[in-house]
C-alpha cells in the first residue's frame, strides 16, 4: 500500500525543528530513518499531515565525550555504531548490539533516536539503554530536560515525549575496562524483533549491576535483586533456581514456552557477562 | 508536488513527485528503471534493496524526498562494478537465479557482504542475507555464489575490489568481556513491582467459530447484585456505551452496526462492522460475536467476547470475560500477542469501571454516553496511581 498524502520538509538545524512545531505541535511528525515510520505510513496506520525529516541535522549526528559518558546524537544510525566509526563507541556494548538490529539495509538508515521514540517493547535499543542506565536528552519548544531511560518509555509505543518535544541525544556510560555485559535475544528469524530478550551490565568501578528483560508487554523490566546477587556471587548464581525465582513475578501467567525462552535469554546473557562458556 | 533531484546510476534525474512517493516508486515510475522490484512495501522482504550513496537501503520505506541530492545505484547501474561483475558470473554458475524476482535486491545485499566482510563464512553470509526473501527458495545457490566470490578474492586479491573495500569503514574488530568477572558489592536500584499480566493461551478449538484465535481472559468486580448486572450487560447499547471508543450506529434485534476507535501509540484504527449478542439467561452468560474492518489500513478483526455474571454474595458480583480474537492485515504486524493482551486487559478494566459507574448513575433519558477514545497512556497513569496508593495502604 502507499502512504496517505503528507507534506515533507527537511530540517537543517535544531532551531528549524523547534520552529517547525509552530503553534500546533501535534500536527507534525518527525522522521529519523523512516524505518519504523515508513512501514506505518505505507500501511496507513499513521497519517500525519506534515513530516519533518531530522536525520540530516548536524547536531543530531554527533558523538561526543561528556564526563564519563558518551553523548550520541539522536540521528546517529545503527550501522554507524556497528561499524565503530565513532572512536568513543568502539568496544562498547552499543557496538555489539547495533549489529544485531534488523538487517544491514535497515541499519543503514534507522537511527538511535527514532528507535527509542518509537518505543517498541521488543526493540534492541530500548532494552540496551535501560540496562546501561542511559539518559535521554529531550529538547522542546518549552526548553530542555533529561529523562532517565528507565522512566522514558511508558507503555508499548508510548513515551514521555510531549507534543513539541524531540530526542536530541542519548548519554551512555563510556567504555570502561572494568564493565562486563551481556545481550541475548531470541527471534524466529535473524533481524526480527525479539520474542524474548535480556541485557545485563555490571561495573564494579561504579557499583552498578543491572539485569533487564525485554519484549514484554510494555517497557523492559529490571530485575534489581537478581543483578545484585550476580554481582556478589558471580557464576554461582547460575546454579539453583535464583533466575527462575527472579523471573517468576513477571512470567507466572505466561505460557510455558515463554517461560523457557525468558529463562534461557537471562542465562545466556549472564553467561556472556560472567565469561562462562555455553 | 515537489521537485526531487537524485543521481540515479550516474545520471541526474529531476522529477516532480509527491512527498509521499517512496524511492522505489520514484526509480520505477519517474526514472523508468523497472529492474527494482517492490513486494511487501514495508521493509521486510528486501526485494526493493538499492544502494544509496553506496550503501544498501530499502527503497520502499525510504522516501524519495529524503534522497534529494544523493546518489542511487540500481540493478541497471552495476555494469562497471568490479564486485558485481564477479557476482553476476557466480550467480549463474551456482544456479542462484530462478524467477529472478528477488535477484536485484539479493545482488545489492551480496555486494555489500563481499565489500564489508571479506572473511565471512557460510553462517555469516546466511545471517547477512536474512533480510532478503526469495520466494523460489534459491538460498542455497545464492549463498554458494557469494562464498565463491569471497574465496576467489582471498585466493587472488583484486586491486579494484581492494580499493572499494578500503573506501568503506570496516567493522573494527573488538574483543568483548576479555577478563574474568570479579564479584563486587553492587548498589541495588529501586524499581516498581510488576503489574500482574493477563493470562493468555491459544484458544481451544471450537471456541472461535472460524479460524485460529488468541484467547485472553480477564474480569472485573461489580458493586451490584448479579441479576442487576446481568440485566445491564445484555442491553447492547448500554454495554457499548461502556466500551471505550465504541459507538452504535444502528440496532436490529440482537444485532448492532457500529464502530470502535482505538489508538495504540502512534497508530490509530477505527473498526466498522457489526456484532450480535447470544444470551443464555439461565447462566447469566452471553457471547458477543463481532467483526469489523478498519477502512484506512484495511485491517480486519473478528472476536468473540464471552462473559458470565456470577454472584459474589447478595450485593456483589464478578464478571468473567474472555476474548477470542483474530486480527488480519497491517495492524496485525504491530500486535504481537503480549501487546494485545496488555491492551485488552486494560480495556476490560476500563470497561468494568464504566459498567459500575453506569449502574450507579444511569444515563438520563435521551442522554448520550460520551465516547472516549481509548487511551493507554492515561490508563497507564491510572495504574501507576493505583500502585502508588497501594503503597500507602500497605504502610
Ligand atoms: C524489517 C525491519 C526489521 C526490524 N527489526 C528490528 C529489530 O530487530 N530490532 C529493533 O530494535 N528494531 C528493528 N526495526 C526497527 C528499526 O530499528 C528502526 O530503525 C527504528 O525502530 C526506527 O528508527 P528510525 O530512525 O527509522 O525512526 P523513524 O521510523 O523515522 O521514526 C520512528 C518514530 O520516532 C519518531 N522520531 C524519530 N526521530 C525522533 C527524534 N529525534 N525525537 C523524537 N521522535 C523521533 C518518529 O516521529 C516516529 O514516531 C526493524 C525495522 C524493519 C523495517
Ligand atoms: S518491498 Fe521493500 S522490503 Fe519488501
Ligand atoms: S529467484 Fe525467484 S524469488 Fe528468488
Amino acid at each position: 500500500m502507499k502512504a496517505a498524502k503528507f507534506e515533507y520538509e527537511q530540517a537543517q538545524s535544531l532551531q528549524q525543528i523547534q520552529d517547525a512545531y509552530g503553534s500546533d505541535p501535534s500536527a507534525l511528525r518527525l522522521m529519523g530513518g523512516s524505518q519504523s515510520l515508513g512501514p506505518m505510513l505505507n500501511l496507513r496506520l499513521v497519517r500525519p499531515g506534515r513530516v519533518l525529516d531530522v536525520s540530516a541535522v548536524p547536531e543530531l549526528r554527533q558523538v561526543t565525550a561528556i564526563k564519563g559518558h558518551v553523548r550520541i546524537g539522536a540521528a546517529v544510525t545503527h550501522a554507524q555504531i556497528e561499524d565503530g566509526i565513532y572512536e568513543l563507541l568502539r568496544g562498547h556494548m552499543m557496538q555489539k548490539v547495533a549489529g544485531r538490529i534488523a538487517y544491514r539495509g535497515v541499519r543503514n538508515r534507522g537511527t538511535l533516536g527514532g528507535s527509542l521514540a518509537h518505543a517498541d517493547p521488543a526493540a534492541d535499543w530500548v532494552l540496551t539503554c535501560v540496562a546501561l542506565g542511559a539518559r535521554i536528552n529531550v529538547r522542546g519548544t518549552q526548553g530542555s530536560r533529561t529523562v532517565p531511560m528507565s522512566e522514558f518509555m511508558l507503555a508499548a509505543y508510548t513515551t514521555v515525549l510531549e507534543a513539541g518535544e524531540f530526542i536530541e541525544s542519548v548519554d551512555v556510560p563510556e567504555v570502561s575496562g572494568s564493565a562486563r555485559w551481556g545481550y541475548y535475544k531470541f527471534t524466529r528469524k535473524v533481524g526480527e524483533f525479539a520474542d524474548a530478550s535480556c541485557a545485563c551490565y555490571f561495573d564494579p568501578a561504579t557499583r552498578t549491576a543491572r539485569v533487564v528483560i525485554g519484549a514484554m508487554e510494555g517497557a523492559p523490566r529490571s530485575l534489581p535483586e537478581l543483578a545484585v546477587k550476580v554481582a556478589a556471587q558471580g557464576a554461582a548464581v547460575l546454579e539453583g533456581d535464583t533466575i527462575e525465582a527472579a523471573l517468576q513475578p513477571y512470567l507466572a501467567q505466561r505460557d510455558e514456552a515463554h517461560q523457557v525462552l525468558f529463562r534461557t535469554v537471562v542465562e545466556r546473557s549472564l553467561k556472556q557477562a560472567l565469561g562462562v562458556k555455553g | 508536488m515537489a521537485e526531487i533531484s537524485i543521481q540515479v546510476n550516474g545520471r541526474q534525474q529531476k522529477h516532480e513527485a509527491e512527498p509521499r512517493t517512496h524511492l522505489g516508486d520514484f526509480i520505477r515510475e519517474k526514472s523508468r528503471l523497472t529492474g527494482t522490484n517492490l513486494s511487501c512495501e514495508h521493509g521486510v522482504c528486501g526485494a526493493c534493496t538499492v544502494l544509496v550513496d553506496g550503501r544498501p537501503v530499502r527503497s520502499c520505506i525510504t522516501f524519495a524526498g529524503a534522497c534529494d541530492g544523493h546518489e542511487v545505484t540500481t540493478v541497471e547501474g552495476y555494469d562497471d562494478d568490479p564486485i558485481m561483475s564477479r557476482l553476476r558470473t557466480a550467480f549463474s554458475e551456482k544456479h542462484a537465479l530462478q524467477c529472478g524476482f528477488c535477484t536485484p535486491g539479493m545482488l545489492a545485499t551480496s555486494r555489500d557482504i563481499v565489500l564489508r566482510l571479506p572473511d565471512a563464512d557460510e553462517a555469516r553470509v546466511r545471517i547477512e542475507l536474512s533480510g532478503n526473501i526469495c520466494r523460489c527458495t534459491g538460498y542455497q545457490g545464492i549463498t554458494a555464489a557469494i562464498l565463491s566470490v569471497l574465496q576467489a578474492l582471498r585466493d587472488q586479491p583484486d586491486a579494484q575490489v581492494d580499493a572499494l573495500r578500503a573506501a568503506v569503514v570496516q567493522n573494527v574488530q573488538q574483543d568483548w568481556n576479555q577478563n574474568g568477572f570479579t564479584t563486587f558489592d553492587a548498589v541495588q536500584e529501586d524499581v516498581q513491582a510488576p503489574a500482574p499480566v493477563a493470562a493468555a493461551a491459544p484458544a481451544a478449538s471450537g471456541r472461535a467459530d472460524k479460524g485460529k484465535g488468541q484467547a485472553i481472559q480477564g474480569g472485573f468486580d461489580a458493586r451490584f447484585p448479579a441479576d442487576q448486572v446481568w440485566a445491564f450487560m445484555k442491553d447492547l447499547p448500554k454495554v457499548a456505551g461502556c466500551l471505550p471508543g465504541a459507538m452504535i450506529e444502528s440496532q436490529e434485534g440482537a444485532t448492532v452496526q457500529g464502530k470502535i476507535a482505538i489508538k495504540f501509540g502512534p497508530m490509530s484504527a477505527a473498526f466498522k462492522g457489526n456484532a450480535a449478542l447470544e444470551e443464555d439467561n439461565e447462566r447469566r452468560a452471553a457471547v458477543l460475536r463481532g467483526e469489523g474492518v478498519d477502512s484506512l489500513s484495511q485491517s480486519r478483526a473478528r472476536g468473540d467476547v464471552s462473559f458470565q455474571v456470577n454472584p459474589d454474595g447478595p450485593e456483589r458480583s464478578r464478571v468473567e470475560v474472555e476474548l477470542v480474537y483474530s486480527l488480519q492485515g497491517p495492524l496485525a504486524q504491530f500486535s504481537r500477542s503480549g501487546l494485545v493482551q496488555d491492551f485488552v486487559r486494560r480495556m476490560i478494566a476500563e470497561f468494568g469501571k464504566n459498567v459500575n459507574l453506569r449502574l450507579e448513575k444511569p444515563l438520563a433519558e435521551g442522554e448520550e454516553p460520551v465516547v472516549a477514545e481509548f487511551n493507554p497512556v492515561k490508563m497507564f497513569f491510572s495504574i501507576l496511581w493505583d500502585r502508588f496508593k497501594g503503597l500507602f495502604r500497605r504502610a
